[in-house]
């Protein structure tokens, strides 16, 4: 934790109705153990009233703050500003990429909520069936059915990442197959598998792993996609030995 | 409203390895790759109809062959052959579920094989006939 | 702005925190015809930040029954309606030296009272069923605490509200009110921030939902409320260390709740008076006292790391010398009484557990003043799917 503050310029993209999109350029003095989202706040408190952008719960829990910084996405309030720049440095903040956008970086999400519900996406989960099944961390289990909120915070970061929804509109897109994957996990509901086995969904991710690389909430969207093919495919040749449809 | 939309256009973008992952560098590298086995493909096949005209023809095309330049286009083909195959390898495995979680350590793996394999060949092909 | 031509009667609701939004669905299921105005996204303000206890009353059993009695009232029925965003584990109170010991009386005679269901379990046991508390505790009680996601808490009641017909305008900063020939308020004006234009809306009522920022937005048409923004912090921490939430077993104090989330848990909260809390910034000093208390409560928090920290501004309503001393409860202004101007309604005061409650009350007064006749249905349905808030209009129904 150090005192010294530092000299930043934050680069913000600023774009309203149809007028041409442009970087604004502010300057701050940080304490680099500040979350960029501050920076970004305090730019709209004390410089310019008029930038919007997105936020609420300020410790990653609500998934509204995905912007991208320095041209990767991040959930601006639990990254700190000495991981993306130095003292001198500049912050470019852009809205998520692969979204409509709004306004400055509030982007357009309805999309992205109906393939989530449409995926049957799980918020309250039992903390026993709630990690990967690949990870040894291991909450405290009283062997009470307790539950919890889910990983993943529908944040978008995800989606803004992959290389397939930069290219093609109807992809499903990571979270929504992740979160069909951890539903099907969960509740063995059959309509999710045919949801996912098209040309649109599962087969449509090509190995890019984007995806996993940015989710900040252990979402694992890539290994889901992966696991999610294995129970696709599993389904499909029971079908054809045991024709339960 | 309608901006930044997905659209296939786009598709230059996927070739900006900047501030990306490993995982992104290997779909680049599938796609350049690709694109250079095929462009390959139509050259050898171009060649082959020229190669139906008769001895004349021959002759001259091993000249040519033995020249540094195709001998070096030559082993930027092995190259591609041998990321795209063995890059191929890594996503058929984590397409089934193996190896997601170790996926980049399986990327550099091949690469530093496909690499060595390409060093081989070129040692034989410049130094050995 | 396109106005329909409206048989209902117009309701317009300045702040879409969870008040704005519980208040917009109760208004909107009893006919109304409801605009939700937000400078900002939902929850954007304090609700976003609030620390996500569903309270079950416990904590203000002994000094605020009127509280205590609204939280486990609520507590229970959000259990039901809201049941998508809440994880619902329950929570310890837990004593950890001898004034702490020394309250337990009188918890246990306060929770009886405020009609709060609670058990005293023996230390060893607690610590068997949470390994990670402090193994010094000497006395714990077990209570009906939840934990709940703020925003889509507050995205819940605006879908519910939109799928009864209410519009909602987020990034609409109210910039003043509109008056009739009568000095009544008849609208507001608004600045777009989305497309960066201005324009108005007319309305048969404004209600004033902006908590902490109440009194503020009251200025600009010479009304008043004695509302006192105070802020407080919060710190999360990157590991769940906890199923259920640790408060301290005393009167409420700074630093005394721990609540699990996600796969974290976040101790809370320290409480000041300010007067500008546009921007709050966060008080190191606060940030490192957090620290030490979440470690007295969970000692394993010292392993792990910050993953943020941020400050919340309540709206407590009067003046005080401490935040603390002032009530939590809310209270429901009508302009008319206080300040002479028909048309103009505040909410404000208030906490997260008690928000449909508010809305209640508030949507009582605005109905009587309209002449409409029309009772609550807000607690016995759960709320709508929180996502169905983004949908494009007409979608959801």
């Amino acid at each position: 934790m150090t005192d010294r503050l530092w000299h930043v310029t934050f680069s913000i993209y600023r774009k309203k109705a149809d007028q041409p999109p442009f970087y604004q350029d502010f300057s701050l003095e940080v304490d680099p153990d500040e979350y960029v989202l501050d920076g970004i706040e305090r730019i709209w408190a004390f410089h310019d009233r008029s930038l919007t952008f997105r936020h609420a719960c300020h410790h990653s829990t609500c998934g509204a703050c995905g912007m991208l910084v320095n041209g990767v996405e991040k959930l601006t309030c639990i990254t700190p500003i000495r991981e993306v720049t130095k003292d001198g440095g500049k912050i470019r903040v852009e809205p998520l990429r692969n979204f409509p956008i709004l306004s400055d970086l509030v982007v357009d999400m309805s999309e992205f909520y109906l393939r989530m519900e449409q995926a049957h996406a799980l918020q309250v989960v039992p903390v026993a069936q709630s990690t990967l099944p690949y990870e040894s961390l291991r909450f405290p289990d009283d062997g009470l059915p307790h539950e919890r909120l889910n990983d993943c915070i529908e944040c978008g970061m995800c989606v803004s990442a992959c290389p397939i929804a930069l290219t093609a509109a109807n992809y499903q897109g990571p979270a929504a197959l992740a979160a069909a994957q951890q539903t099907y996990s969960l509740t063995s509901e059959k309509s999710l598998l045919a949801l996912v086995d098209c040309a649109d969904g599962v087969w449509r991710c090509h190995s890019g792993f984007e995806c996993t690389a940015v989710c900040p909430s252990n979402v694992d969207p890539a290994w889901r996609i992966m696991e999610l093919r294995r129970q696709v495919i599993r389904h499909r040749i029971k079908r054809i030995f045991r024709q339960d449809g | 409203m309608m901006n930044n939309q997905p659209t296939p256009g786009k598709a230059l973008r996927w070739f900006d390895p900047r501030h990306r992952q490993p995982g992104t560098w290997a779909f680049i590298l599938n796609r350049i790759t690709a694109l250079g086995l095929t462009l390959y493909l139509a050259l050898h096949l171009i060649m082959l109809g020229k190669l139906a005209q008769g001895p004349e023809a021959y002759d001259s095309f091993i000249a040519l062959a033995k020249t540094p330049w195709v001998k070096f286009g030559e082993l930027l083909v092995i190259s591609a052959g041998l990321i795209h195959g063995l890059n191929g390898i890594r996503i058929a495995l984590t397409s089934f579920g193996i190896g997601v979680t170790v996926q980049r350590q399986l990327f550099w793996s091949f690469l530093t094989l496909a690499l060595i394999g390409s060093a081989i060949f070129g040692y034989f092909m410049f130094f050995v006939h | 702005m396109i106005r329909m031509i409206q048989t209902k009667a117009h309701a317009i609701i300045i702040g879409a925190g969870f008040t704005g939004c519980a208040l917009a669905y109760d208004l909107a299921r009893r006919g109304l015809a409801v605009t939700v105005l937000d400078r900002g996204e939902i929850a954007s303000g304090t609700s976003g930040r609030t620390h996500g206890l569903l309270h079950s009353g416990a904590r203000y059993c002994v000094n605020d029954q009127e509280s205590a009695v609204e939280c486990i009232q609520e507590n229970m029925i959000l259990r039901k309606i809201a049941h998508q965003c809440i994880e619902y584990n329950g929570g310890f109170f837990v004593a950890l030296n001898e004034q702490d010991l020394a309250y337990g009386p009188r918890f246990e005679v306060g929770a009886q009272q405020c009609g709060i269901e609670i058990d005293a379990i023996a230390p060893q046991k607690a610590r068997q069923l949470e390994p990670n508390l402090n193994p010094d505790v000497l006395a714990v009680y077990h209570v009906p605490d939840g934990v709940f996601d703020p925003l889509r808490l507050a995205l819940a009641f605006a879908a519910s509200a939109r799928f009864f017909g209410a519009e909602f305008l987020p990034y609409h900063e109210v910039e003043n009110f509109l008056t009739n020939g009568q000095g009544a308020v008849s609208g507001i004006k608004f600045w777009n921030r989305l497309t960066n234009s201005r324009s108005e809306l007319t309305a048969d009522l404004v209600v004033n939902a902006t908590g902490a920022w109440a009194g503020v937005i009251l200025k600009k048409i010479g009304a008043s409320v004695v509302v006192t923004p105070t802020p407080g912090i919060m710190v999360a921490y990157d590991c769940r260390l906890v199923n259920r939430v640790i408060n301290r077993l005393n009167e409420p104090g700074d630093g005394d709740i721990l609540i699990p989330q996600r796969r974290m848990v976040v101790i809370g909260t320290t409480s000041y008076e300010a007067e500008e809390v546009d921007y709050i910034p966060v008080e190191k000093e606060q940030a490192i006292q957090m620290n030490r208390d979440a470690i007295t409560l969970v000692p394993r928090v010292a392993t792990c790391k910050q993953r943020g920290v941020y400050m919340s501004a309540r709206p407590l309503i009067g003046k005080g010398e401490a935040g603390r001393s002032l009530a939590r409860t809310f209270k429901c202004f009508d302009h008319r009484e206080t300040d002479g101007i028909e048309g103009l309604v505040t909410i404000t005061g208030g906490k997260a557990t008690t928000c449909r409650l508010m809305a209640e009350k508030t949507a009582d007064l605005v109905c009587q003043k309209l002449g409409i006749s029309a009772v609550c249905e807000t607690a016995g349905e759960p709320l709508r799917s929180y996502r169905e808030y983004y949908q494009p209009s007409g979608a959801n129904r």
